[in-house]
Order: structure tokens, then C-alpha cells, then sequence
């Protein structure tokens, strides 16, 4: 038995050498399928993760606790008190890293020539610039320096927008706690820049008194950010408060952010889609490859069972000789999906299609993020389907009649 | 005497579309051990189908085939490649080789099937190929050998785990003269050495007249079965 | 709509400018002006025309006015917006549109939007009181102009005033009749400019009956609020300035 095994590996790995440039334009295919694959699945949850990444960074943070009806209505009326018994407990948890508690409303912010609806974040800035990108995003000029700054820091897109610039004075209109319009102006004292253009046109910071002072508030907090040590302890975090105080809602980053969550998922299905189309190219190769090969070796088949040799060890001749076309077709596409990951470092610049990736809501800059889970789902991909495959020529090889097989020139 | 092979009113009927051809047509012959018996007769005769009715590579339409009394009919076909492992040796006009394995692979091939140990192997493939006159050769593969050279091989793997029947199809019609002459005082030289059965078909001459039993066949019928005794 | 259409335009704007002791004289002046308007009480028609290079429009309307905090505008053509209207009280400035017979509260995001269609923003008809604190005024001049002492003056808003302008030239004279109204942006240069023309006197106050709100990008693009009845000192039904007044006319 061993002696046979033995045996048909020798023929098989033979048998696959026999028509080299044949084995070599169906490996080519598996590697580059695999490559594709890969590479692929690498880019798109590099683009997840820096979508992630970004949102995280992007004010989202990691767990947000709001005013239970903040979400539905993110109104002045939907705020909490960020100072409360409860709110002081919970943000003594140990796997909480940093926090920022905001004011964050809609707004409008005009010009002498424009004006924008935007989003007004009333912050410390002590706080919000470890938690968020702004702390090391002001291009000009600089960040707010404390919780009274009279300053307002915008957006580099905005303030092109708006017709202004750093220096210049702006106002800012909401609606106080009456519900009365509430106005100030302020003078641009930073200009931020981001990845995207809509987070520069959507956000301005002002210091948390001035916010307090002008929509007469006071104690009171829209949100408060938190980011963890780690991302894993999200869920533990958010569980564990769940129905901690009934006057605040404590969530996960990714619920305030269904469509990413909706996104990450479309990836998912939209990346099996895509292994299966490679897949099925690369499957009517192998397939016609070995048909191929069998009907040449028709003689072959007959012989060997002239010789003795039972049906199912020439099914399993024939099969071993695509599950090595397919191992080394994975082993190399694996390799070198593994090379052009590291080549491009960082990523790629995708800044070509700038346009397009802001419609996305993307970054210029995507990386490479290859996960376990990718790999395994791509290679068993191959590996089962491409060995269901190879089943087939195999099965026809072993039902050749012995006698017609050997007359056949 | 027990017979090594016997037939019992072979029938052996080709569908070609709605064209029926009976390729036998009762056939009955019996083989004792340490026979050299050559089928003769025109192509279409059925001497080749006789051969692989005999070898189980076919089945016939109607009619038994036993090998050392096994009726073959009732085994499957994991159990006849299992007895033509043991039992049956072949040898075909050409290709008879795995052109991916060298010589002496190609002999040691069935004794590794047979689960041989690979030192017994490699010695009785050694030998036999010493003693089929192919020494220095064994790690040529068959594009590098000559067409006589093949046969030998093919010979000494038929014959290199002693089975008790060697079956044998046009074994001399790709070979020149002296290279039939020459395989043909092999297999008899086999045959008297080792006492293995051997069945011949060919229209070769040369074999009809070495033959022991000569074995007639014309349009799928057994019309003369002669012996001669005229070998040395 | 603080006054008359008229005056509205003209007043409101007077009204932005606001005591300070730097500039005494200056804010004397606007404080007379706006005490001249204190308490009265109006009733007005006017004809707003809407132009731009490739249509016009006009538009006919009544005004009542109470004091500096309410005032009333009924549109009484063309038919298609016949009895919508602007109510405001304080800084609260609602709108009332038949067409969709609604009355909606104009929010903070709309407050930067064309009132009417025409070039005067919801926030130039709106503007409240308590933007008095909101200005230093510097008597920059004053002159003789047709005979009448002419004072221009120019106000700069505070650090946190809720205007985004870089300073206004105010030309105004010793009848409180607003002439002149222009608005610089913070590079000093000209965005906009009121004019007042046609001063005449109803009863013993002197106003204008025509007012151009004029762009100087687009000369093509102004707004002319002509004024053609003027009643002071009116009394008015109790529910003149109400939410239901603005929506059923009677």
C-alpha cells in the first residue's frame, strides 16, 4: 500500500513535468488566481481598516455615551450631564485609554460672502487633541489651547468654501437651549487638514466654555468619545454598560456608524463573489488541463490496468497530480502575494482617483491588510474546490475499459 | 492437469452503432501450465480479443473465462486488476512502457504495487533485466531505448514477479527481424526456465513456426489447433 | 421688516449700531435715531422689485410695524404668493406660506438665506436689539449734503459680534434718514451697498421712499423697495403681531 502511494506520487510528479508549458500556463493561473485573491482580499480590508481607521479617528472614537435620544435627535434638548455619579464611574474603567466629552451640534457657519451648515464641536482641547485626528491635523495657524480659547479652528475646504482664511472672523448660528438663535463670531485661529474633504467642510472646534456660553448650557455634554487600549475590549465595554444608567446610551463606535458596519459586510459577500469568480476561471483550467492529459494518456490508463493497477489507484493517480499542481500553485501564489504585500509598504496611493475614494469616503493612502481568516478562506477556497475539481478527469481516467483504453493509438 | 486458462463458448459481440460484429463466436480452449501457445490468424480474426478476454481486460458477451479455475466473470474490477497484478503478465505490440519511469522503474513498478520491498525489487529487476540482456540500460527511460529494447522491458516486467500466464499481442510486429528473432528465443528461453504460460498472438512467422501449439482462428472461430514439437 | 418695508431695511440696520463710549458723538447719533423710531407705530405699502439680468419680478406688500421688535409683512401680489407673509418678534422671525398653508419658524441655517427671493437675507430683515452692544462707531465725517447736516459713520463689529462684516460705512443726516448703507468685508473691500433716495416728510418724521440693495459684484442684481402709502401712529388689533394673524389674514 505505502509502495503504491509511493509509487503514484512518483507518477503524478512526473506526469505533471511530462508537458511542462502545459502544467506551467495552469500553475501560472492558479498562482495568479491565488495572487489575485489575496492581494485582493488584502486590499479591500485595508480599505475597510482605513475606513475604520479613519472613522475611529474621525471623532468616532472607540464607545460613545450619549443622551439616549442623541442619536435619533441630535439636538441641544438630547444632552446629557458629562460630570454625573454614573458618567464619573464609567469613565473610571480600566480599559479606558482617553476620553473627550463634546458638545456637538448642528450649525451654520457663515462668511461675508458664503455660508455652510455644518457640524459645531465644542470641545477641550486638552482632551480632543489626543482622541481625534485634530490635535495633529491644524496645517495653519494653530489648535485651540484651552477650554476658553475665543478662536474657532476650521477646515482647510471649508474655509475655501467660505471665501475665508486664517485670521478672519466668522459666525456661528445655532439654536440655544430656548430654542432662540444663537450666534457669536469668532476669528480663525487654526485651518485643519484631513483625508477627506467632507470631514474639512463638516467640522469646526470651538473651545467648550464659548459653546457653553453661547447656546446657555451648562454641564451639559452632547457625546463623550473613549478610546480603549484595545479594540477587542469594545464589545466587553459597551456590554458590561449597557443598562448602566438610564440617562446615558453607551455604544459601540460601529452601531453610530451603521452604513460601515453595512460596508464591512458588503466586503465580506463581495469577496467570496470575487473568489469564486477566480475560482471558477482557474477550475475550467485545471479541469481542461487534466481532461486533456488523460485523453492523451488514454494508452496509459489502459496499461496501467493491464498491469494490475486498480481503478481507484488511477483516480487517485490522476486527482494527486492536480492537488500538487494546486499545492504548488498555492504555495507560490501565496508567497508571492506575501512579496508584493511588503513591497508597497505602507500601502498604496490611490490619490489618482482621489475624486472617486472621497465619494467612498476613503483616504488616499490604502494599506495592505492581510488577515488569518482572508488567507484561510482564499487557500481552502483553492484547495477544496480546486480538489473537488480535479475529482472529475480523475474519475474519468479510472472508468476507461482496459481493453478499448490500450487499442486506442 | 489443471488448466491455467479455459474458455467455455466465448461470445464476444461489438456494437458499432446499429452494426452488430461478432468478434468470437464460441470459443472454447483450454491452457495448461507451461504452454507456449500462439494464436494465428488474419486481423479481425479475433486473436487480440480472445487475449483480452483471457487477460479480463474485456468482458465477453456471453461465456466464462476462469484463470486457475477462478471464474472471472464474478470478480469486480478492483479484484481482476488485483489478479492480473498476480497472475498475468502482458506484453503489447508498442507502448508498453510508463514513458515517465525509467527502465528498471518500469519493471520494479508491478513488485512495488505488489507491496515488494524496494531492496527484493531492486534486485530481481537487476537481474531480470541482465538476464532480458538490457544490463548498463535500466536508468534509460523508453524514448531512449530501441523498439527491441522496449520489448525487452516490457518482458522482464511481465515477467518479473512470476506469474503463471504471460499474454502477449503482436509482441514482434513493430520490431525488425533480428530483434523479433531475438525476443522470441527470450520468451521461449522464459518459458522453459521458469515454466510461465505463454499466449501469443500475432501473424508473425516466425513465432508460428517456434510455437508449440499452434491455434488457428478465422472470423471470431477456433479452426485448427495444431502442435508441433520443432523448438529446440 | 422692523419698520415700513421702508424702514426696515433702513432701521434694522440703524438699529445694529450701538452705544459705545469711544466713540460718543457717534453713538449719540445712532441712539437719537433709534429713539426717533421708539414706540411708534406704523402701517405702510410697498413694492419690492427683484431684478436680475434675465427676469424681474415684483412684489406687492403691506407693513405693520410696533416699536423696534414687532413688525408684520403681508405680500398682497402677485396672486401665486398673495397672503404669505413674514411675522417678527424680537429675534424670532417666522414665515407663512400659503401654498403649502404652513407656518414655519426660520432656524439659525436659514438665517443666511435670501428673504423673498429678493438680495436681503432672512438675517438683514431680522437682526435684533441686542446686537446694540455689538459695534464700535467712529464719527468719521460730517457734511453738508443738499442743505442737511450729513454725518458718515463707520462701525466695526466686535471681536465676538455675530457679523461677519469687516466694518459699515453709515451715512445718515440730522433727520435720522438713513442715506447710504455700505457693508466691507474684512479685506476692506466693498460687498454691498444700500442706498436711500426720494427723503420726504409724513408727519413729523422724514423718511425714504426708495431704498436699492445693490451688490457690487453683479451690477445686474439689486433689490428696489419702493414705499408708496405711510401711516405713523396707528393703533392695531391686539393679535396684529400673532402666529394666527400671520396665518389667517383678516
Amino acid at each position: 500500500m505505502i509502495n503504491s502511494i509511493r509509487l503514484i506520487f512518483a507518477l503524478s510528479w512526473r506526469n505533471l513535468w511530462r508537458n511542462k508549458r502545459r502544467t506551467l500556463i495552469i500553475l501560472f493561473a492558479i498562482i495568479l488566481g491565488v495572487w489575485a485573491m489575496i492581494v485582493t482580499a488584502a486590499f479591500m480590508r485595508g480599505m475597510v481598516f482605513q475606513m475604520l481607521e479613519d472613522t475611529v479617528d474621525n471623532l468616532a472614537g472607540h464607545v460613545q455615551i450619549h443622551h439616549p435620544q442623541y442619536l435619533d435627535d441630535p439636538v441641544i434638548d438630547n444632552s446629557f450631564n458629562p460630570q454625573s455619579a454614573a458618567v464619573s464611574k464609567l469613565l473610571q474603567d480600566p480599559r479606558i485609554a482617553l476620553s473627550s466629552t463634546r458638545i456637538r451640534l448642528a450649525a451654520v457657519i457663515v462668511s461675508e460672502r458664503e455660508s455652510s451648515g455644518i457640524t459645531m464641536l465644542g470641545i477641550d482641547p486638552a482632551q480632543e487633541s489626543k482622541v481625534s485626528f485634530i490635535g495633529r491635523s491644524v496645517v495653519e495657524g494653530r489648535f485651540l489651547d484651552s477650554t476658553s480659547d475665543n478662536g474657532i479652528v476650521i477646515g482647510k475646504a471649508l474655509a475655501d468654501k467660505l471665501q475665508t482664511r486664517l485670521g478672519k472672523r466668522i459666525v456661528l448660528m445655532s439654536q440655544d437651549i430656548n430654542n432662540e438663535i444663537a450666534d457669536r463670531g469668532f476669528r480663525i485661529v487654526g485651518i485643519f487638514d484631513a483625508p477627506l474633504d467632507p470631514t474639512e467642510k463638516s467640522f469646526i472646534f470651538i473651545a467648550k466654555d464659548n459653546a457653553e456660553k453661547m447656546l446657555g448650557l451648562k454641564n451639559k455634554a452632547s457625546e463623550i468619545v473613549l478610546r480603549l487600549h484595545n479594540t477587542d475590549m469594545v464589545n466587553s465595554l459597551v456590554n458590561d454598560y449597557a443598562q448602566f444608567d438610564k440617562n446615558i446610551d453607551v455604544m459601540s463606535w460601529l452601531k453610530a456608524e451603521p452604513y460601515l458596519e453595512m460596508m464591512i459586510e458588503l466586503m465580506d459577500s463581495s469577496m467570496f463573489i470575487w473568489y469564486l469568480i477566480v475560482f471558477l476561471a482557474m477550475a475550467f483550467g485545471i479541469i481542461n488541463t487534466l481532461l486533456m492529459a488523460v485523453f492523451e494518456r488514454t494508452r496509459e490508463f489502459g496499461l496501467f490496468q493491464a498491469l494490475g493497477q486498480k481503478p481507484g489507484f488511477i483516480l487517485f493517480q490522476v486527482w494527486l497530480e492536480a492537488v500538487l499542481m494546486i499545492i504548488v500553485g498555492l504555495v507560490i501564489g501565496n508567497i508571492l502575494s506575501w512579496l508584493s504585500v511588503l513591497a508597497t509598504g505602507d500601502g498604496i496611493d490611490v490619490s489618482v482617483f482621489a475624486r472617486g475614494m472621497e465619494m467612498l469616503n476613503m483616504s488616499n493612502i490604502i494599506p495592505f491588510v492581510i488577515t488569518f481568516d482572508d488567507l484561510i478562506v482564499a487557500n481552502l477556497t483553492v484547495a477544496i474546490l480546486g480538489m473537488l475539481t480535479g475529482l472529475y478527469p480523475a474519475w474519468r481516467a479510472s472508468r476507461l475499459v482496459p481493453a478499448h483504453a490500450i487499442t486506442r493509438i | 492437469m489443471k488448466h491455467v486458462v479455459k474458455c467455455e463458448n466465448i461470445t464476444k459481440i461489438f456494437e458499432q452503432g446499429l452494426i452488430k460484429v461478432n468478434a468470437l463466436t464460441d470459443v472454447n480452449i483450454s491452457v495448461e501450465a507451461g504452454e507456449f501457445i500462439c494464436l494465428s490468424g488474419p486481423s479481425g480474426s479475433g486473436k487480440s480479443t480472445l487475449l483480452n478476454m483471457i487477460g479480463g481486460l474485456d468482458t465477453p458477451t456471453s461465456g466464462e473465462v476462469y484463470i486457475d479455475g477462478d471464474e472471472i466473470d464474478t470478480l469486480n474490477r478492483s479484484q481482476l486488476a488485483d489478479m492480473r497484478l498476480h497472475k498475468i503478465g502482458f506484453v503489447f505490440q508498442a507502448y508498453n512502457l510508463i514513458p515517465v519511469l525509467s527502465a528498471q522503474e518500469n519493471v520494479e513498478m508491478v513488485m512495488q504495487m505488489q507491496g515488494i520491498d524496494k531492496h527484493t525489487r531492486h534486485q530481481r529487476s537487476s537481474a531480470i533485466l541482465k538476464e532480458v540482456g538490457l544490463e548498463g540500460l535500466e536508468d534509460r527511460k523508453p524514448p531512449e531505448l530501441s523498439g527491441g529494447q522496449q520489448q525487452r522491458v516490457a518482458v522482464a516486467r511481465a515477467i518479473v514477479s512470476q506469474p503463471s500466464l504471460i499474454l502477449a499481442d503482436e509482441p514482434t510486429a513493430n520490431l525488425d527481424s533480428n530483434s523479433a528473432s531475438n525476443l522470441i528465443d527470450l520468451m521461449l528461453h522464459i518459458n522453459k526456465q521458469h515454466n510461465t504460460t505463454f499466449i501469443i498472438s500475432t501473424h508473425d512467422p516466425m513465432i508460428m513456426q517456434r510455437a508449440r501449439k499452434l491455434v488457428k482462428l478465422h472470423d471470431g472461430q477456433i479452426t485448427d489447433i495444431i502442435s508441433q514439437n520443432n523448438h529446440v | 421688516m422692523r419698520h415700513l418695508v421702508i424702514q426696515i431695511f433702513s432701521f434694522l440696520l440703524l438699529f445694529h449700531l450701538a452705544v459705545s463710549s469711544q466713540a460718543e458723538t457717534a453713538a449719540q447719533l445712532i441712539r437719537q435715531a433709534m429713539d426717533n423710531y421708539r414706540g411708534l407705530s406704523s402701517y405702510s405699502e410697498a413694492s419690492m422689485t427683484i431684478h436680475r439680468p434675465d427676469w424681474e419680478r415684483v412684489m406687492s406688500m403691506k407693513v405693520w410695524t410696533q416699536g423696534l421688535d414687532k413688525s408684520l409683512v403681508r405680500i398682497t401680489a402677485p396672486i401665486k404668493d398673495k397672503n404669505g407673509g413674514s411675522l417678527l418678534i424680537g429675534d424670532n422671525m417666522w414665515s407663512y406660506a400659503p401654498k403649502i398653508n404652513r407656518v414655519i419658524k426660520i432656524p439659525s441655517s436659514m438665517s443666511n438665506q435670501s428673504w423673498m427671493g429678493s438680495d436681503f437675507s432672512n438675517n438683514d430683515i431680522a437682526r435684533a436689539d441686542e446686537i446694540i452692544n455689538n459695534y464700535t462707531h467712529t464719527l468719521l465725517e460730517t457734511k453738508k449734503i443738499n442743505n442737511r447736516l450729513t454725518y458718515i459713520i463707520q462701525s466695526v463689529p466686535n471681536e465676538d459680534a455675530p457679523v461677519v462684516w469687516g466694518k459699515e460705512i453709515i451715512t445718515i443726516n440730522d433727520h435720522y434718514v438713513l442715506l447710504k448703507h455700505e457693508f466691507y468685508d474684512q479685506d476692506n473691500i466693498l460687498i454691498k451697498t444700500l442706498t436711500a433716495s426720494e427723503i420726504k416728510k409724513v408727519g413729523d418724521k422724514y423718511i425714504s421712499l426708495k431704498q436699492r440693495m445693490q451688490k457690487t459684484d453683479h451690477a445686474n442684481e439689486w433689490t428696489e423697495v419702493v414705499t408708496t402709502v405711510v401711516k405713523f401712529n396707528v393703533t392695531f388689533n391686539k393679535n396684529t403681531f400673532t402666529l394666527s394673524n400671520l396665518r389667517n389674514p383678516r
